[in-house]
């Protein structure tokens, strides 16, 4: 019986299913479809190499813009083991607060040297930074805002570009955004004693040429701000 | 719906090792694999795009050479099929929700378009993915073993799927249109 009812549900159902038919009088040009089809593989084989290319840059750029993660890859192609790769933070200096500020020489947009020990009684707010960092570039206003507001009172931001393509990109970037404040352009040798190991990195150096405090990532701009003034504060009684 | 059955020339296993062995096998399918699509979403200008979108998929997959090609374009076909029915009634209903201007049928949809064509539609729509796969695989003529097969299931539960497929479908079918 069981059977019977089963039989019938499965007419039932292939009655209805039979009235999907597609348009008799069509008929389907697979020329024209195989023309297709190898344009749009030609097209999908294009996107996927630019996708791999791209994919691979990124993963280089980030591998090595940074001295933990150059560090890592250099350890990893020396044949390191893997359980080693966790010593690399320990090894790689990293700037504490109330340490001296490593000074530096490096040119300016005018060629000229800007050298960071030159403003040892200066609070210093010392800004990595790249063009195409999104969270950078959401600092430069800040920044130009800061060295208009305390620029009388011995303070100063210095801009230390990390661009590979130098003035290229930055000049016309320091154009737009009308920066007011010195601006060069870095390199490892410079970057690796700040323990520079993401963008955007901070550091305000008191008058006495010592890290006063450290900020990884977008600044604070109110508690920045508010650093900025107790520098000068105390630096002037 | 057209029947394929296991008489249908073309279903020996298929070779695409090299680019003339894809060709051929392409120029023998496409056309069956086009109808199954068209037969579902009722737009043959459609159709012909998700078939050429099928063998893209198949020219990707291992999965899909040797013996188990036929079941493979089968099942690829049926899911591209019922995909764009599912798409086409989201939008619809989305469309109703926020008072979009209804869309205007294309010459094709309004030709050879029955009543009955548009509830099955609905409904396959409705149900479950897998199960209006099995029943539409089953409707073309797949064996219990093809459809095993293209589908990776348990033969011996073919039977208990394809009659539970079919009790959904046609419950689902009252609960639309009554006993018609």
């Amino acid at each position: 019986m069981a059977k019977t009812n089963e039989t019938d549900l499965g007419r039932w159902v292939d009655k209805r299913l039979g009235q999907l038919a597609s348009d008799r009088g069509w008929e389907p040009d697979a020329t024209r479809a195989l023309a297709c089809f190898y344009e749009k593989r030609r097209a999908r084989n294009i996107r996927n190499v630019a996708c791999a290319a791209l994919s691979i840059t990124a993963l280089w750029i980030s591998l090595t813009a940074f001295p933990k993660s150059r560090e890592i890859v250099r350890r990893l192609w020396a044949g390191s083991r893997i359980a080693d790769i966790g010593q690399v933070s320990a090894d790689v200096k990293t700037l504490k607060d109330g340490e001296g500020a490593p000074d530096f020489v490096l040119k300016d947009a005018n060629g000229a040297d800007l050298r960071l020990s030159a403003y040892r009684g200066k609070v210093v707010l010392l800004n990595f930074w790249a063009t195409w960092c999104h969270g950078c570039a959401l600092e430069v206003p800040w920044l130009v805002q800061f060295e208009k507001d305390y620029r009388d009172r011995g303070f100063t931001v210095i801009g230390v570009s990390m661009d590979a393509d130098g003035w290229k990109s930055v000049k016309p970037f320091l154009a737009r955004e009308k920066v007011n404040y010195p601006v060069v352009i870095g390199n490892q040798k410079v970057a690796a004693p700040y323990g520079l190991d993401a963008m955007p990195m901070t550091f305000l150096i008191g008058r006495d040429g010592k890290i006063a405090a450290t900020s990884v990532g977008i600044i604070d701009r109110a508690a920045c701000e508010h650093r900025i003034r107790e520098l000068l504060a105390s630096a002037s009684r | 719906m057209e029947i394929v059955g296991a008489e249908t020339p073309g279903l020996e296993p298929i070779a695409v090792s090299d680019a003339s062995g894809f060709e051929t096998m392409f120029r023998a399918q496409y056309a069956r694999i086009a109808r199954v699509i068209a037969g579902v979403i009722r737009d043959p200008a459609r159709a012909e795009e998700l078939t050429v979108e099928v063998f893209l998929k198949f020219w990707k997959s291992t999965a899909a050479r040797g013996e188990r090609a036929e079941g493979w374009l089968r099942k690829a076909a049926v899911r591209k099929a019922i995909d764009e029915l599912r798409r086409r009634e989201r939008r619809a209903r989305y469309e109703g929700l926020f008072h979009f201007g209804k869309r205007t049928p294309t010459p094709e949809e309004l030709r050879g378009v029955t009543e009955g064509q548009e509830r099955v539609r609905a409904v396959l729509a409705a149900i479950d993915k897998r199960q209006a796969e099995l029943l539409l695989l089953r409707n073309q003529g797949l064996s219990y073993s093809e459809l095993a097969s293209a589908l990776d299931l348990n033969p011996v539960s073919i039977g208990t799927l394809l009659a539970r497929g079919q009790r959904t479908f046609r419950k689902e079918y009252i609960r639309r249109y009554g006993k018609d």
